[in-house]
């Protein structure tokens, strides 16, 4: 059943053990491509996905030859928005604050009401930030997205003078605030923090913990609609300088972080990652061609943004004689048969059937006070089902590298003549067919996704069905 | 008001619906066909209770439709005490009083004292139409006395039932033995042949258990509008078996039952589906030791201490339990 699989795996890639590997030489499922708004000669970072195109940063000049600069004497990032029509993106217009002439504005991200914005912006704009050497650090604000214009700017309440806290970005239901900073009591270099929205306002920063944070530098934290935080790191073991990495929280915990395959990550820097809903197409920063450029990035693996939770099956009923229910002793005894060749006894009884199908329950009733039988007196037809959906058999957790078969055969969708089962293991790798192998290469939780396609029923469109299922992988001892 | 009013109803409704469908299921024997009863029973008032009588007399009542015009008769069967069926004490030396009552102050709707529950009110109330003392006299013995003929309208007319009340009292007179007899309403004097819609009911039934281990004798009260619950109370049942209270919606609950000379009670829910019919008491009786010549009573009240009637014919039939199968999915075991 296993024949005809094709099996793509791209996390080997990734794992040094696996480097010598043939499957290394498999084809990246990732294509990137630089975007054509990005400015020559000036760095063009953190994208935001809108509507209508693209939000970035960039230290590009608003016209002219003359560098808008800080205090400092460095270029100052801006807020810029390249919109897209049908012709492709249009030159990038500013987006202005009463600060752009004087301090960086972004990164940013943009709450799900798609007004508000939170941005990063110097702490200090008195006096004292006009002098060069004073070091002001930068904060987050708040404020309002007005035409081309952030209006009714606010400070973060956590901002300080004494540390840089920025990038932030705030997850879909607005709760919790992602964001990355060096203040004191990290694991080294700027962390990953975040703070939830309660009772009208946000908690104290909470540090992400040593499994997303490292002694080196954590940035560019993103939470993407799914729940997988994506971020940036310089830490060792990724391709190289910064690469991008994603973890999820499972149980309260942030599981260990995954390193994004090539071409995502590659020698030079690559952060700032962003991704549609679906991921199937997203956008990254890196400097891979000398400037920080933003890069597009497509995958033909498939993943859906929606996809139905596995149900587990259920076969299991309470049966009981409704009117023998209301009083507590009675002089008789209840014996079912449930039509699969099983009995049992009592007012109320439990019984899971073995799968579907039609079962005619008998209830048998002796009388205990005349001894006589009441056989079959009275009987239901019970039509038991499984859930319309596609299903995915395995076991709900494995250690790691451990070899184990998944099974889509349970699958429960009358009248569909199935074409293809296409999985997606959630670690950059799928395989097709209804039976399929798989192994993991490092623990973590993993959301497989069956994605079941059918012929069109006649006059119709093609059928789809997509179930998901979490998979846990432990390190073995 | 409005109760009264419904309840007017309801038996004007049972009355034209349901008595005459029973009647002509059943007739009038009492103890009733259905009831497997083998026969009602009273003691001289020098018996003991403990014998099973608890008050030395038992009242039942007759009804006849207001459109039934020709002459009836109550039969006795077996009226005399001795010889063959009655219960020996020493020596059959008891006197039993028959008594039959009609017109006004019979209708036990009317007049309560007229049902006979509390010893001591006048239950012999209304206009007496015939009475015999009867003694240890074979001429009697396994044979029919016959009261009558009677005039239907020379009862007590009930305007909720749509008939004329007689009322048949049975007194131990004398003496301590157990008078065993049958009751049945006929329309001929010498044969028991029924009349079309009559029935017969009492408060309290004092009646002869089975003498043997596989026979179940059954009572039917009717269960009317209002009821919420009922008391039963029973008498010297002698831990003779069991006491199983069924209908369509009740298998059969077990009620306490009492021992010797005594009374034991117990209240049971009544749901709204079995209001308008008729419950079926079983008596089924102890079979590790058989319990001979046991003679009980029983009695019924509702919650507002109404009592309750036992008809000899159950109205609306006797009622079979109708199983109630039901499922539900439940989480499955970890």
């Amino acid at each position: 059943m296993a024949k005809g699989i094709l099996y793509i795996i791209l996390l080997a890639l990734l794992v040094p053990d696996a480097l010598s590997q043939p499957v290394k030489q498999q084809p990246s499922v990732y294509n990137v491509k630089r975007m054509p708004f990005n400015v020559p000669g000036f760095n063009n970072i953190s994208p935001v996905i809108v509507k209508d195109g693209i939000i970035f940063c960039s230290d590009k000049r608003y016209s002219g030859i003359e560098d808008v600069t800080g205090f400092d004497g460095r270029r100052l990032y801006n807020i810029y928005r390249a919109e897209k029509d049908s012709s492709g993106y249009r030159k990038p217009h500013a987006i202005k604050t009463n600060r752009s002439n004087k301090f960086n504005n972004g990164p940013l991200c943009i709450a799900h009401d798609g007004r508000t914005v939170y941005f990063t912006s110097e702490v200090e704009t008195g006096k004292a930030a006009e002098n060069k050497n004073y070091k002001n650090h930068s904060g987050i604000f708040t404020a309002e997205l007005s035409g081309s214009e952030l209006i009714s700017i606010k400070p973060f309440k956590y901002n300080d003078p004494l540390y840089d806290m920025g990038q932030p970005s705030v997850s879909k239901d607005g709760k919790y605030l992602f964001f990355a900073s060096d203040m004191p009591g990290g694991m080294g270099g700027a962390d990953l923090y975040y703070c939830e929205w309660v009772d009208g306002s946000w908690s104290a920063p909470v540090n992400l913990g040593n499994k997303v944070n490292s002694p080196q530098s954590e940035n560019y934290p993103y939470i993407h609609p799914s729940g997988k935080l994506y971020f940036t790191s310089n830490r060792p073991g990724g391709v190289g300088n910064l690469d991008v990495y994603y973890t999820i929280r499972n149980n309260g915990k942030w599981e260990e972080p995954i390193l994004l395959p090539e071409p995502i990550n590659s020698k030079a820097d690559d952060f700032a990652f962003v991704a549609q809903d679906n991921l199937q197409k997203g956008y990254f920063s890196s400097n891979r061609t000398r400037e920080d450029d933003i890069y597009e990035f497509t995958s033909n693996i498939i993943r859906k943004s929606s996809c139905d939770t596995l149900q587990e099956n259920n076969y299991c009923y309470r049966f009981f004689e409704e009117n023998a229910m209301k009083y507590d002793s009675m002089p008789f005894r209840y014996e079912w048969r449930f039509g699969d060749g099983t009995k049992g006894i009592g007012r109320v009884v439990e019984h899971c059937f073995s799968g579907p199908g039609t079962y005619i329950v008998q209830l048998d009733v002796v009388n205990l006070v005349t001894k006589e039988v009441n056989y079959n007196e009275k009987s239901e037809t019970v039509v038991v089902t499984a859930i319309e959906q596609a299903y995915i058999s395995g076991p709900d957790s494995i250690g790691v590298n451990q070899r184990i078969n998944l099974s889509a055969d349970q699958t429960n969708l009358p009248g569909w003549e199935i074409t293809q089962y296409y999985w997606n293991f959630d670690d950059e790798t799928i395989a097709l067919g209804n039976n399929v192998d798989k192994s993991y290469l490092k623990p973590g939780t993993y959301n497989i996704q069956l994605i079941i396609s059918a012929k069109p029923e006649p006059g119709g469109s093609a059928r789809e069905a997509c179930i998901s299922k979490n998979i846990i992988v432990f390190r073995q001892p | 008001m409005k109760l009264e009013k419904s309840l007017y109803k309801t038996v004007l409704l049972v009355s034209l619906l349901v008595l005459p469908l029973s009647a002509r299921l059943s007739a009038q024997p009492v103890p009733g066909r259905d009831e497997n009863i083998p026969f009602l029973v009273t003691f001289g008032k020098d018996g003991k209770t403990s014998w099973g009588d608890n008050d030395f007399y038992q009242v039942f009542f007759f009804s006849i439709l207001k459109d039934y015009n020709k002459p009836i008769y109550i039969r006795v069967f077996d009226p005399d005490c001795g010889g063959e069926w009655d219960e020996i004490q020493g020596e059959f030396d008891s006197k039993t009083k028959f008594s039959v009552y009609g017109g006004k102050g019979v209708d036990p709707d009317k007049n309560e004292e007229s049902r006979g529950l509390l010893k001591g009110l006048n239950y012999k109330s209304g206009n007496l139409l015939g009475s015999k003392i009867f003694g240890n006299e074979a001429k009697y013995d396994n044979k029919y006395f016959t009261f009558g003929p009677f005039n239907p309208s020379e009862g007590d007319f009930n305007a909720k039932w749509n008939s004329y009340m007689f009322k048949i009292v049975c007194e131990g007179i004398s003496g301590d033995d157990g008078n065993l007899y049958k009751y049945f309403l006929s329309s001929d004097p010498d044969n028991n042949i029924p009349i079309e819609g009559a029935n017969a009911f009492t408060y309290a039934y004092h009646f002869r258990m089975w003498n043997d281990f596989k026979s179940v004798a059954h009572i039917y009260p009717y269960i009317d509008t209002g009821v919420v619950y009922i008391r039963q109370r029973n008498f010297d049942w002698d831990n003779d078996g069991t006491i199983l209270v069924v209908s369509r919606y009740k298998q059969g609950i077990p009620v306490p039952i009492s021992n010797e000379d005594d009374w034991a009670q117990s209240n049971i829910p009544i749901e709204a589906q079995e209001v308008k019919s008729s419950l079926d008491f079983q008596f089924h009786k102890r079979q590790d030791e058989l319990v001979k010549n046991n003679n009980v009573v029983i009695t019924l009240e509702n919650q507002r201490g109404d009592a309750v009637k036992f008809f000899s014919s159950p109205i609306g039939g006797v009622p079979v339990y109708q199983p109630k199968l039901g499922y539900e999915k439940v989480k499955p075991k970890k």
